[in-house]
């Protein structure tokens, strides 16, 4: 009975551990498409300048390049115990990790900027455009965390 | 005999979703047909699924990043089919009771395309001509 147990419970770790990779890339798709279609929903409502000021969308657009960037690069690469060097090798891995995730976290402060300079403190009547600019960074922001730190690499091998 | 009916199985469920979906569209209520779109993200939905499949050759790896980004497409494009209908009807072109169709058969078709999956795309010896 008690072997019976140990074999489920073991059996279920195994499982978790070969899906896990699956599971972080189907989380981090949610997260980052679930961004782009709120910033859309905000775009399609207020087609305005007053309302959404259009250049706002380049936060996003920023966001996206720095989850691009930022998974561009295995941690093996960093890490500098990859078979293979790249181009630039484990310093240029380094250095494109670090401008991506400036990028990440800058568009993720510009977006809280946006909500708060643009619409808060000036008091819009209308704050919706800005929330959403804010989820949609957040969504980015997230969904590439999940994508770089929720899969292992030790499942490529 | 076992393909047959699961494919017959998967064939019905694949109906109904498509039933759902003409519904949220034909209803005398709503008569609006933007969110037949969604068909689109249906046929688009496993190909980077098969890109990856084609390109990553070794089968002994239990994942690879290319697979990984596959799926990670792959959901995006699911997502879009959920979102698409929902802005639809927050804009006011189609009706919310249309979107709730529109969900439902997204939902439906897309657990019939990954039953699809699981039930034939094990197996690499198991190839379409067999049955």
């Amino acid at each position: 009975m008690s072997g019976f147990l140990e074999g489920a419970r073991c059996s279920e770790c195994m499982d978790w551990g070969e899906k896990r990779n699956t599971i972080a890339s189907i989380a981090a798709g949610i997260l980052f498409f679930t961004g782009w279609w709120i910033i859309i929903d905000a775009a399609v409502i207020y087609p305005n300048m007053e309302e959404f000021n259009h250049s706002y969308h380049a936060c996003g657009v920023i966001a996206t390049i720095a989850f691009l960037m930022i998974n561009a690069v295995s941690n093996g690469q960093v890490r500098g115990d990859s078979y293979s060097e790249g181009c630039l090798g484990q310093t240029g891995a380094r250095i494109w990790l670090f401008i991506g995730f400036m990028l990440a976290f800058g568009s993720l402060i510009a977006s809280m900027w946006i909500l708060f300079g643009g619409y808060v403190a000036k008091e819009k009547p209308i704050v919706y455009p800005g929330i959403a600019v804010f989820f949609q960074n957040a969504f980015i922001f997230f969904g590439g965390l999940v994508f770089k730190f929720g899969r292992t690499e030790d499942l490529w091998q | 005999m076992a393909g047959v009916k699961a494919l017959v199985a998967l064939s019905f469920s694949g109906a109904i979703g498509l039933t759902f979906l003409m519904l949220g569209c034909a209803l005398e209520d709503y008569g609006v047909y933007w969110p037949l779109f969604v068909l689109i993200f249906y046929v688009i939905s496993p190909i980077p699924y098969f890109i990856a499949k084609r390109v990553t050759y070794d089968s002994d790896a239990t994942s690879s990043a290319c697979r990984e980004l596959a799926y990670f497409f792959t959901t995006g494009i699911v997502v879009s089919a959920f979102g698409f209908p929902v802005i639809l009807a927050r804009v006011a072109v189609i009706k919310w009771g249309a979107c709730g169709l529109v969900l439902a058969g997204n939902a439906v078709i897309f657990l019939t395309i990954q039953g699809f999956f699981l039930v034939f795309g094990r197996g690499d010896d198991f190839s379409w001509e067999q049955w």
